[in-house]
């Protein structure tokens, strides 16, 4: 009787319901909750929607999400189109190829913080980019990466690109050995170039992959912070607060737990949306095959 | 037929030799140096190589570290594989409404951002008294990596054929021992491919141990080293140095996972 391995569920559902979905319904209620550090394990006074409102009125959330959107949307365009054109110059086999994609599967398995210091070391205004940029006459001053306004948010998204591109690249590459060489015979005796291969071969026939893929890299976009906390740490001022890590600093840093679990509500929401795409794409994948 | 490289294709190889050998090449480079040769571009690769950084990275600090980054880690991934290997399986072979929302429940999990989950994970501890323990961060880590682990399981456990299970069930077989001397032997790649990457994930992982760690002494490596990165007045050389000696341990088991890493981590993504 194929229903009693239902039973191999129960220790995944107690451990998760214990550790997962209760923190989920504590958040929830600390998010409509008054909750200091003063009343972290006291009775919660009920205030309804008045931390979302807060956060609202303050204009911090709504900043919040606009950065993200900056963030992910360079992340994901970057993660996805590096990504795949990798895989295709990956393709071919010999020694570089393979040693390549060994060196940088090695770079996606090392600790964020690792990859966040030596990107932090890089950008610093007397890093290996600013002594090429002045030195080459460039520029005459070094760019501020990590502390301006702007350039801030795109360096610490570049640097989140770079550590997803490596993933994306093994999974294209594995999409892509897929396809029947014999097609790419055929494409060749017809004349096609390289590109019309890509176009007309390569993007249609990983079309399924892509989509897993995009959806993947949005939300690694969309919860990222490690890479934040380790080279900006939101700053500088708020520049790179996006939704996710602004929550955290509103509970941890101005322990004001109430408002910090009302902006990661906000976030949930936002993942929740993307959990839905998924999960019918995963379906349509699993019944094709 | 393999495919020949194009001029672009070398170009692309090359400039993405450069942008993920270069860091690494910086780190190591950086560690060598004395303070005084790190922003100086004329001893970028020619300076004398000083261990000096070792030297006074490598304290009792260092070591205390080293020792709960390997208890976290191994805990965590035995953790995380004794409850993902039954649930992948369960839900591999299992039909109806609740596999379907348990699927569609761990892939929630899965994506939830973690600076949510620190936060309610904090309250909820500090009630249990279990802060500043390693079994909060341990037990915080399994639940961030279960879902994640059984959603790339599953369908190593989907690949064994059912007539394998049918064959030793009428053999006599139990469900239990049908599924220990039967399934589990065929879906092993997948076992270790999962076990290695929540490890590594494990060993990365910091927020949980920065925030439920009270005292710094107790912290683990990468926690060790998001503190200090974050830290005014940054000594460089130390830094580099401790982030060499965190990823040794990354490159020792890299070095001996790397082929199953390479083909099992696209079996979840692509069919």
């Amino acid at each position: 009787m194929a229903q009693r391995r239902l039973l191999f569920l129960l220790p995944a559902a107690v451990f998760l319901g214990l550790f997962s979905i209760f923190p989920l319904i504590q958040l929830i209620r600390m998010s409509v909750s008054a909750v200091t550090s003063a009343t972290l394990n006291a009775d919660w006074v009920f205030t309804g929607l008045d931390n979302l409102q807060r956060g609202l009125d303050s204009g911090e959330t709504g900043a919040a999400l606009g950065r993200t959107v900056v963030f992910v949307v360079i992340v994901t365009v970057l993660g996805m189109v590096v990504g795949f054109g990798a895989a295709v110059a990956l393709r071919t086999q010999g020694w570089w190829s393979g040693a390549l994609l060994a060196l940088m599967v090695f770079v996606w398995a090392l600790p964020p913080v690792v990859n966040g210091s030596v990107w932090k070391f890089l950008l610093n205004d007397n890093g290996l980019f600013n002594t090429v940029l002045t030195g080459i006459g460039l520029r005459d001053t070094p760019v501020p990466f990590l502390y301006d306004q702007y350039w801030a948010l795109f360096a610490v998204a570049f640097v989140n690109s770079f550590a997803v591109i490596p993933f994306n690249t093994l999974v294209y590459r594995a999409a892509l050995m897929t396809i029947d060489p014999e097609v790419f015979e055929a494409a060749q005796l017809d004349g096609a170039t390289k590109w019309q291969q890509i176009r007309h071969i390569m993007i249609p026939s990983v079309r399924p992959t892509s989509l897993v893929l995009l959806i993947l890299t949005l939300v690694y976009g969309f919860r990222s912070f490690d890479f934040i906390y380790v080279m900006t740490y939101g700053g500088p001022g708020t520049a790179t607060n996006t939704l996710p890590f602004l929550g955290y600093l509103q509970a941890f840093v101005r322990y004001d737990y109430g408002l910090g679990a009302a902006t990661s509500v906000v976030a949930v929401v936002g993942v929740l949306v993307l959990a839905v795409l998924y999960a019918r794409s995963i379906r349509r994948e699993e019944a094709d095959s | 037929m393999t495919p020949k490289a194009g001029p672009v294709a070398v170009l692309g190889k090359i400039l993405l030799t450069a942008m993920y050998g270069i860091p690494i090449l910086w780190i190591v480079l950086t560690s060598f140096k004395a303070s005084g040769d790190v922003f100086d571009p004329s001893r970028t690769f020619l300076f004398r190589p000083v261990t000096t950084a070792y030297v006074e990275a490598m304290d009792a600090t260092l070591f205390q570290a080293l020792g709960q980054s390997v208890i976290i880690a191994s805990c965590t991934a035995i953790l995380v594989l004794l409850i993902a290997i039954p649930a992948a399986y369960g839900l591999a072979r299992t039909r109806g409404w609740l596999p379907t929302v348990g699927l569609g429940l761990l892939i929630v999990l899965q994506m939830m951002p973690q600076t949510a989950t620190v936060i309610p994970l904090f309250q909820t501890f500090s009630g249990w008294r279990l802060l500043d323990t390693t079994a909060s961060v341990i037990l915080a880590d399994t639940a961030l990596l279960t879902p994640f682990a059984t959603l790339l399981l599953r369908p190593f456990f989907r690949a064994v054929p059912p007539q394998l299970e049918e064959a030793a069930s009428i053999d006599g077989a139990g469900m239990l021992r049908t599924f220990a001397s039967v399934v589990l032997p065929v879906a092993r790649n997948g076992v270790a491919t999962v076990g290695t990457l929540t490890f590594l994930l494990a060993w990365g992982e910091f927020l949980y141990a920065v925030n439920f760690y009270l005292t710094p002494g107790k912290y683990p490596l990468s926690a060790l080293l998001a503190q200090q990165v974050s830290a005014f007045g940054i000594n460089w050389p130390g830094l580099m140095a401790l982030a060499v000696l965190t990823s040794i341990p990354i490159l020792i088991v890299f070095s001996a996972s790397y082929r199953l890493l390479r083909d099992g981590l696209t079996v979840g993504a692509v069919k």
